[in-house]
This record gives structure tokens, C-alpha cells and sequence, in this order.
């Protein structure tokens, strides 16, 4: 009897003890070598000094102060660049009380790509998503990235001229769908800053530097000089793209309005082997913007250089991904700075710092050019390449999608297969079936190993928990990579609604439910041999459900409100739940 | 239709300004004279609302402007 409550307790242990979904770690890169950076001063603030407290001297100091990275917000450490009189400035803030220690910067060469660009030193965009070292492995060669914005200042051509710092960028042909013309040149600023975060010329000792310097970048404008354009001329503009070549699309717009055309042109693109990136929106709610919430789409938000999402991005259940937008909030160098034309005067190349989700989507349509360079084949290779990459506190959440881009994490994740095995369903399954075991009376209790050994019961709970994993191994080994339907085959067996319903983020009510086991749990009333299997698959996807419903993941579809999937999942899995114990207690009396 | 409620400066993308309405929405507004276009500003603006309107500004629906007065 005693050993009957020694088991679920251990197992209660292992689900509290279960793994998370896989978190990205990166190693801080080595170091070689040290030079005195001109004219930069690192200060060192006391621990907990608020962003406030920061900008208010910076003010005073008379410098652009701007903390160095994410881990500013905690360590206190900032610098400034551009200090006429380095030994004067440090003079001045030594004297302060709130700091600690203030010194000439240092550089340190790390393993990894350093381009000589001299306002690269500004783009902690670049850096916090690891760019130096995954720059080592990959620069988006030849991959084309269409730029569907405003247009490109991409060649000096009439009143339109080229921006120094894109001279020699190689372009592909596009198009202007607002005046009908072969010259989509740029009359607003927005997509040349766009385009150069995704490619901007690099190591050419000129302005800034781009995430895939060596991808090709077709120009489609589609927003007129105001910046405002129409779903249809944005559909056409996405077949567009994909017919003549491009593998990543970025799209740095939207509108709170559905359109079934757009919809059906992003997963036109899909088909044709292309990654759609949107941005989420700046309406700082929980409502992604169309075209990023359609499921063809990887939706971005933005975060600041403290990594916390910008107080601007939107958010929400369509939510893939956030990556760099800036947060000016923070005080000057904190927005992202590209070399693009002047918003009053589209003659005047300038070097601009803006924010916005539309800032953040290049980012990660420069990372996919990365990954498509590196090997990656299909859109889905390269999304499960940065979803896995990104990094992130554990599961999905409507605030941060998958995580934070990582251009390492991503080039690092490509080539590692799929999803590696998510054990937690099973473990759920099989704590739970020791608390039903124990709520049955002696007398029509079966033992717990007699249950989970009768393979009649334990392929259907593995097959509805962690899927034909197996099978995934053997056809790896023997048949080598498996295509994206067999994918889907080695899935969970709730998972399977992709094969039924298509892929998207949210999940479909009718698989994430008991209604699977309920079926079968009507056919074994006319069959009773059925029992045991329908009390492995009830098991398994109530282990399932349960887990999801903890791991918060994911939304269920054409549910009214977000807040009742969690309740839906929890019924259901109670449900299937109670079916298993059903199924066991009788198979036990017989 | 028209809408009333307080025109206000976002700094996000080139920068944009909006309408926050009295109806909870906020509204880019496209359109408009400068003297339309002051932080603070109380209005009545009678537009029309671009439901296929997409821009980089991603803050709300585009309301074209026919007219407005200051209230």
C-alpha cells in the first residue's frame, strides 16, 4: 500500500522537475587584443541607477550617454562616444556619487566579425543579437530579400539619388507599384532605413553596417511618399517578389484591416518557398496588425536595447518573434541607426535613428537571409531555425513569441533537425495515471505497470504524447532527411490538426480537446477490446492538454476571448482524464 | 463620420500624428492642414475612415481628413 503512494509522489517530482522548452545560451565570444577607443567613455554606474537617473546626467554631462546592453539596465554600465575631451568629461563624472567607476573605453578584439563601418559602435542592435560572431559563418550571400516599403534610395536617377552607404549593395530588379514605373526609388525615408538595416554596404569604411551585407535587395514600393498604401497594391507586390526570385520578403507595414487578398498572396509566397516577415505594429496593444497576424507570417515586435518589449510594439497571440526596434524613451543612441534619405528631403542622404516594429522586422529578415545562406532550404527549415534560436525564458508567450532573435542561436539551430522530443506530455500522462489509479478502489484497481506494459495501451499514449519520434530516428538513419509531411507524421497526435487544418500558430479546438478520445471511447462501448487502447490515447491526451494548459502554449483558435484557452484546455483534459479512469476501472471489474 | 478626441505626436517610424478618440480607437491621421496638426489640440474631424489603408506607422486606422474644426 505504501508503495502505491510512493510512486505518484516520485512522479509528481519529475513534473515538477520536467524540462522546459529549450532555452538558447550563448557564450560570451573570447577576447585578443585591446585598443583605446577615440573619443568613448565607459561609466560604470551603481547597481539599480534607473534609466532616468542615467539620462538626466547625460544631460547635464552634455554627452550621449546610452547604456551598453541589455545587462545595462542591471550592471549600471554605459558609454558615450563622440567626447571631444575625454580627460575633462571623466573629470566631471568621477565627481558624481552615483558612479562607480568611469574610464576611456577599451576595445577588446572578440572572435568574430568587427567591420571597420566608423559609426558601427552605435548599432547595439547588431550586437545584441550576436552579430559579430554569426557574421563569422554567414553574410546572406546572393539570397534575395525583397524590401516591400516606400522604396529604396538605391540609384541617383532624376530628382532621386543614392544613399553613399548602399553604393555597391547588390540590387535585383523591382518595382514601383504606386507610379507604375521599373524605378522603385524612395520619396519617404522609411524603406531605404529598412533595407539598410537588412543589408546596408558593410566594412567599406562608410556609416553603418547591415545584418546580410551580402544578400541582393529588390526594391518594391508599394507606400506612397506619406507612407501609406493599399492591400491590393501590397498583395500584388508579394507574388510579385516571389515570382521573380526573392526567397524573404520584408514587410515593415500594416494596417488593423483583414484582407483575404493579402492573406492569400503571403501564402502564395509560402508556397513558393519564401519566409514572409511583418511587423507586429506600434498600437502598443495585444493586437498583432495585418499582414504579420495572418499564419504565413512571421510576426515581429520590438524591443528596446534593455531587451524589455518597447513601451510602442504591439503584441499578442499572432506574435512570432521580437528583435531590436529601439526605444528612444531611453534617451538618445537608443533607436536603430541606418544610413537613409531625410524624411523633409528625400535629396539629402542622411545617417537617421528611428523606433518602430519596422525596424525590428529587418532584423529577422536579414537572419533568414543568413540561414537560407547557410543551407536552409525551406521557409519552414528557417523558421524553426530562428524560433529555436531566439532566445527566451522557456515557452511561448504572447509578449515575446518565441523569443528574442539571436542570429548565432539560429545558424546554430539549422541543421539540428527538428524539435527535439518534448518528454513533458509523457511524464504528465504517467503521474496522472498513478493519481487515477489511487481514486480506484482496491478491488477494480489494475497495477500501474500492468496498465503502462499492455503495449495496447502504451502505443496509443505514446503516440498521442510524444508522437512516432521513433520513427523519426529510424528514417533518419536509414532514409536520411525526411520530408515536411512525414514531419507532421512524427508529431503528437493533437499536433496532427497541422496536416488537417494547415499550419498556424493557434491551435485548433477540435484537436486540442478530448473529442479525439471521446470518439473512441464510443466505439469501445460496442467493442470492449477496445478498452485499453482508448485508455492509453484518454491518458496521453490528457497529459497533453494538462501540460499545455501549464506551459501556456498555445492559443486556441476561434475562441471568443485569449483568456479561455487556458480553462478550455484544462476541461478538456479533466474530461479525458475521466474517460482513462473509466476505461481502466472496468477493464479491471471484468 | 466624424470623430472628436485630442491630436497627439507618436515618435515611432518617421513619426506620426494621431487622433485619440473619445470613441477608445486611435487614429492616424492623414490629411489635415498644419494648423490641424498641434500636440493637445482638441478636435472635431469629419473624415473618412481607410479600412484597406496599410502604412508604416502601424498605430490605428487611417482617417482620411475632409474637414475639422478645434473645440
Amino acid at each position: 500500500m505504501r508503495s502505491a503512494w510512493c510512486l505518484p509522489s516520485v512522479l509528481l517530482l519529475a513534473v515538477a522537475c520536467a524540462p522546459q522548452p529549450s532555452r538558447t545560451k550563448v557564450t560570451p565570444p573570447g577576447t585578443a587584443g585591446s585598443a583605446a577607443v577615440p573619443h568613448a567613455v565607459v561609466v560604470d554606474f551603481r547597481d539599480g541607477t534607473s534609466a532616468e537617473a542615467v539620462a538626466e546626467r547625460a544631460h547635464r554631462w552634455g554627452l550621449s550617454l546610452h547604456l551598453n546592453s541589455v545587462e545595462g539596465a542591471r550592471s549600471g554600465i554605459a558609454i558615450a562616444e563622440g567626447v571631444d575631451d575625454v580627460d575633462a568629461a571623466l573629470a566631471r563624472i568621477r565627481g558624481d556619487a552615483e558612479v562607480e567607476e568611469a574610464e576611456p573605453l577599451v576595445r577588446m578584439e572578440a572572435l568574430g566579425f568587427t567591420p571597420n563601418d566608423p559609426e558601427y559602435p552605435k548599432q547595439w542592435n547588431l550586437r545584441m543579437i550576436h552579430m559579430p560572431e554569426a557574421w563569422e559563418r554567414s553574410h546572406g550571400k546572393g539570397v534575395v530579400v525583397a524590401v516591400i516599403d516606400t522604396g529604396i534610395a538605391y540609384e541617383d536617377r532624376e530628382e532621386y539619388v543614392q544613399v553613399p552607404d548602399l553604393a555597391g549593395a547588390r540590387f535585383v530588379a523591382g518595382y514601383d507599384f504606386v507610379h507604375d514605373t521599373d524605378h522603385p526609388n524612395d520619396d519617404n525615408g522609411h524603406g531605404t532605413h529598412v533595407a539598410g538595416t537588412i543589408a546596408q554596404r558593410t566594412n567599406n569604411g562608410v556609416g553603418v553596417a547591415g545584418v546580410a551585407f551580402e544578400a541582393r535587395l529588390m526594391p518594391l514600393k508599394v507606400l506612397d511618399r506619406s507612407g501609406i498604401g493599399t492591400s491590393a497594391d501590397i498583395a500584388d507586390a508579394i507574388r510579385w517578389a516571389v515570382d521573380h526570385g526573392a526567397k524573404v520578403l520584408n514587410l515593415s507595414l500594416g494596417g488593423p484591416g483583414y484582407s483575404g487578398v493579402m492573406e492569400r498572396a503571403v501564402a502564395y509566397a509560402r508556397e513558393k518557398g519564401a519566409v514572409v516577415v511583418c511587423a507586429a505594429g506600434n498600437a502598443a496593444t495585444g493586437q498583432v496588425s495585418y499582414p504579420a497576424a495572418y499564419a504565413g507570417a512571421v510576426a515581429v515586435g520590438a524591443v528596446g536595447p534593455d531587451g524589455q518589449l518597447a513601451p510602442y510594439s504591439s503584441w499578442g497571440e499572432a506574435l512570432d518573434l521580437v528583435a531590436p526596434g529601439g526605444n528612444t524613451k531611453l534617451g538618445p543612441g537608443n533607436g536603430i541607426l541606418q544610413a537613409t534619405i531625410d524624411r523633409t528631403d528625400f535629396r539629402k542622404p542622411v545617417l537617421a535613428e528611428y523606433q518602430g516594429t519596422s525596424m525590428a522586422t529587418p532584423h529577422v529578415a536579414g537572419v533568414a537571409a543568413l540561414v537560407f545562406a547557410a543551407g536552409a532550404r525551406t521557409p519552414d527549415e528557417v523558421e524553426r531555425a530562428l524560433f529555436q534560436g531566439a532566445v527566451s525564458e522557456g515557452a511561448w508567450t504572447p509578449r515575446a513569441g518565441h523569443g528574442r532573435l539571436d542570429a548565432l542561436g539560429a545558424l546554430n539551430a539549422l541543421g539540428k533537425g527538428g524539435a527535439p522530443v518534448d518528454w513533458a506530455p509523457l511524464v504528465w500522462s504517467a503521474a496522472l495515471l498513478a493519481l487515477l489509479l489511487l481514486s480506484l478502489q482496491t478491488k477494480t484497481r489494475p497495477g500501474y505497470l500492468n496498465v503502462l506494459l499492455n503495449p495496447a495501451t502504451l502505443l496509443p499514449l505514446l503516440l498521442s504524447t510524444v508522437g512516432l519520434w521513433f520513427l523519426k530516428l529510424l528514417w533518419q538513419r536509414f532514409v536520411g532527411h525526411s520530408p515536411e509531411a512525414a514531419e507532421l507524421l512524427f508529431l503528437p497526435l493533437p499536433d496532427w490538426e497541422r496536416i488537417l487544418f494547415g499550419r498556424g500558430r493557434l491551435a485548433s479546438p477540435l484537436m486540442y480537446s478530448a473529442l479525439v478520445p471521446a470518439i473512441a471511447g464510443l466505439l469501445a462501448v460496442r467493442w470492449r477490446s477496445l478498452r485499453p487502447v482508448v485508455a492509453g490515447l484518454s491518458l496521453g491526451f490528457a497529459g497533453f492538454l494538462l501540460y499545455a494548459a501549464w506551459a501556456k502554449a498555445p492559443g486556441i483558435a476561434y475562441l471568443p476571448f485569449t483568456f479561455l484557452a487556458r480553462p478550455w484546455l484544462v476541461l478538456n483534459g479533466a474530461a479525458a482524464a475521466l474517460l482513462c479512469r473509466s476505461m481502466l476501472r472496468r477493464e479491471a471489474t471484468r | 463620420m466624424k470623430v472628436r478626441g485630442t491630436v497627439e505626436f507618436r515618435d515611432v517610424e518617421m513619426g506620426v500624428w494621431v487622433l485619440v478618440g473619445e470613441d477608445g480607437r486611435t487614429y492616424q491621421i492623414s490629411g489635415g492642414r498644419s494648423s490641424l496638426l498641434k500636440e493637445g489640440q482638441r478636435v472635431e474631424i469629419d473624415g473618412d475612415v481607410d479600412d484597406a489603408a496599410v502604412s508604416v506607422s502601424m498605430v490605428g486606422p487611417v482617417l482620411r481628413v475632409r474637414s475639422y474644426k478645434v473645440i
